[in-house]
């Protein structure tokens, strides 16, 4: 089996740069049991998809071999820098690159210097794999691509990692209801921002923990909708897609508001 | 410092739109991919905006940027010298640019005061580690590749997105009443640019050579003729109907003056009736854009 640990988490920077805030650093918290987990599973490389790194004429996919830097949130600067330094699977990388053609997708590599590296990566990698120890497959939100393509894309990243004989985590980066605050609100006492997110959030994660795929299938495009989920939760089409659709449940690590919105961190059973 | 006079004023505004291979076909020695050609016409109704600017001799320039988003609210660069090296994050292989630029700290927390005044949910930038959005650093080049006039750059809260198109305009507009009375109580002599392109409708895929203009065309007619029917409006002076065919045409063209700096610069600028001066119109990836005068000391 290719895939030895999948996760959904947030990629909000509130829990990493503000973890003395109670709320989010329940969070915090979750996202390190969750990093426990993933380096348990030992794997060779993760495949990462977040939200935040937006794309709109290819697919683009990271192949620089180290990227390293301090990250400024374009919101939250008020709370600091994100650090970062990540090593990138570059053959495994390249060898999306060349195969998304099969799926209609074009592809792009990018490998520059200063290329800059979203919230919602840094905070992930920063969590799940501290240090960048192991190897990452960083992959973009290409916004013209829905859920059914990005599932290929997760697909067809884990086969290839298959191919390549590694053992893969797969990390789908975005929140479940996308809809926030616009306002200054007391941190210390942040709440989803409206009781119907809280609900479909809540929907979202039982069929999860329940393993019902099928349910899961059925109640998302409406999630997407009502529930405001982010990007569509595209996020997650990535880790069912290398996943083939297959889990037994989940553990909820974590869940909570994020400035309103939906924060879950998610491990799948598998 | 920047001059002062008794009592500021804007004294112009610009349409300055920021497709990076404006940039990249120029080839200044602060961007490190070299082009052969592309875009003059584009490039040259910029020379011509340079040379308004210049003889304008204005204190500060203010931009407002789609490519700076911010959720909770509105904000201001706030720190007095930025740098660094932008690359941009669609178009990394013709944007890698080294950057420095001088904030005008002080009229940056004039605005966001005045900001809260109107209601408007305002922050200022502190972090000196801020990465300058490459929409900023693309207009600014393009109308003042010296980068001697201090800035103020404000961000595009994605309120026009987030709610409906008429709810956040309407927030653009109190942004941009606070705006002109900040730069009227310091006694700023100021020009604005709204980073904007027109018909946002764009190709999915880049050429081999980025700077083939055998590519180059509009995305589509109908998005053509909605940039040429606004175009002409605002070249009449047609102020009133360009606003009331705003959110059609932001609509049916995808128009990218959904993010607000249009409606900013105009509101600043108390509307004005008077007729644009068109630098020159061309496309980027199929999408439209136009680069435009109001001259307020001239009307």
């Amino acid at each position: 089996m290719a895939v030895v640990s999948a996760f959904l988490v947030p990629g909000s920077p509130l829990p990493y740069v503000k973890r003395d805030n109670p709320p989010w650093g329940k969070i915090a918290t979750g996202l390190e049991r969750a990093g426990a987990a993933l380096v348990r599973s030992e794997p060779d490389v993760i495949l990462l998809y977040s939200t935040q790194w937006i794309a709109v004429l290819d697919q683009l996919w990271q192949t620089r071999p180290r990227v390293s830097g301090l990250h400024v949130d374009e919101n939250w600067h008020e709370y600091g820098e994100l650090p970062y330094a990540l090593k990138i699977d570059t053959r495994l990388a390249k060898a999306c690159v060349s195969a998304t053609g099969t799926i209609g997708v074009k592809s792009k590599a990018v490998n520059y210097d200063g290329f800059p590296i979203d919230t919602g990566t840094i905070v992930a990698a920063n969590f799940l794999n501290p240090g960048g120890k192991i190897p990452m497959v960083l992959a973009s939100n290409n916004l013209y691509h829905d859920f059914a393509l990005t599932e290929k894309l997760g697909r067809l990243a884990a086969r290839l990692a298959r191919k390549q004989k590694k053992r893969v985590a797969v990390v789908g980066v975005g929140n479940f209801s996308g809809a926030f605050f616009r306002h200054e609100i007391d941190i210390a006492k942040d709440k989803i921002v409206a009781p119907k997110y809280d609900r479909w959030n809540k929907k979202i994660l039982a069929l999860l923990q329940a393993g019902d795929g099928k349910g899961l299938s059925a109640a998302l495009p409406e999630f997407a909708t009502k529930g405001k989920a982010d990007m569509g939760f595209k996020h997650g089409a990535w880790v069912l897609g290398a996943l083939g659709g297959k889990f037994t449940g989940a553990q909820v690590h974590a869940y909570g508001p994020l400035y309103g919105s939906g924060g879950a961190v998610v491990e799948f059973d598998l | 410092m920047p001059r002062t006079q008794k009592k500021g004023a804007i004294v112009a505004g610009f349409l300055a739109p920021h497709p990076p291979h404006l940039v990249y076909g120029e080839n200044p020695p602060q961007n490190e991919p070299r082009s052969q050609c592309g875009w003059e016409q584009l490039r040259w109704a910029y020379e011509r905006a340079r040379k308004s600017l210049d003889a304008l001799k204005p204190d500060v320039l203010l931009v407002h940027s789609p490519h700076w988003i911010t959720q909770q609210g509105h904000h201001f660069l706030g720190v007095p010298q930025l740098s660094g090296k932008s690359v941009d994050p669609i178009f990394p292989n013709i944007f890698r640019y080294t950057f420095a630029l001088n904030v005008d700290v002080a009229l940056a927390e004039a605005c966001c005061a005045e900001g809260a005044r109107q209601g408007l949910y305002t922050k200022l930038m502190r972090n000196p580690h801020f990465r300058v959005d490459y929409g900023t650093i693309t207009t600014l080049h393009m109308i003042r590749p010296q980068w001697d006039i201090p800035v103020v750059g404000l961000s595009a809260n994605n309120s026009p997105y987030y709610l409906s198109t008429e709810e956040g305009l309407q927030e653009m507009d109190r942004l941009g009443q606070a705006t002109r009375a900040a730069i009227e109580k310091l006694g700023r002599r100021a020009v604005l640019l709204a980073s904007n392109t027109l018909c946002h409708w764009h190709f999915h895929e880049e050429p081999a050579l980025p700077e083939d203009m055998s590519q180059e065309h509009p995305h589509s007619l109908s998005g053509y003729q909605w940039d040429m029917r606004i175009i002409d409006l605002l070249r009449q002076g047609n102020t009133k109907e360009v606003f009331r065919l705003l959110p059609q045409f932001i609509d049916e063209a995808f128009a990218e003056v959904k993010s607000g700096a249009f409606t900013w610069m105009f509101a600043a600028m108390g509307y004005p009736e008077i007729p644009a001066e068109l630098h020159g119109y061309g496309t980027v990836i199929g999408t439209g854009n136009a680069v435009m005068e109001w001259n307020l000391e001239g009307a």
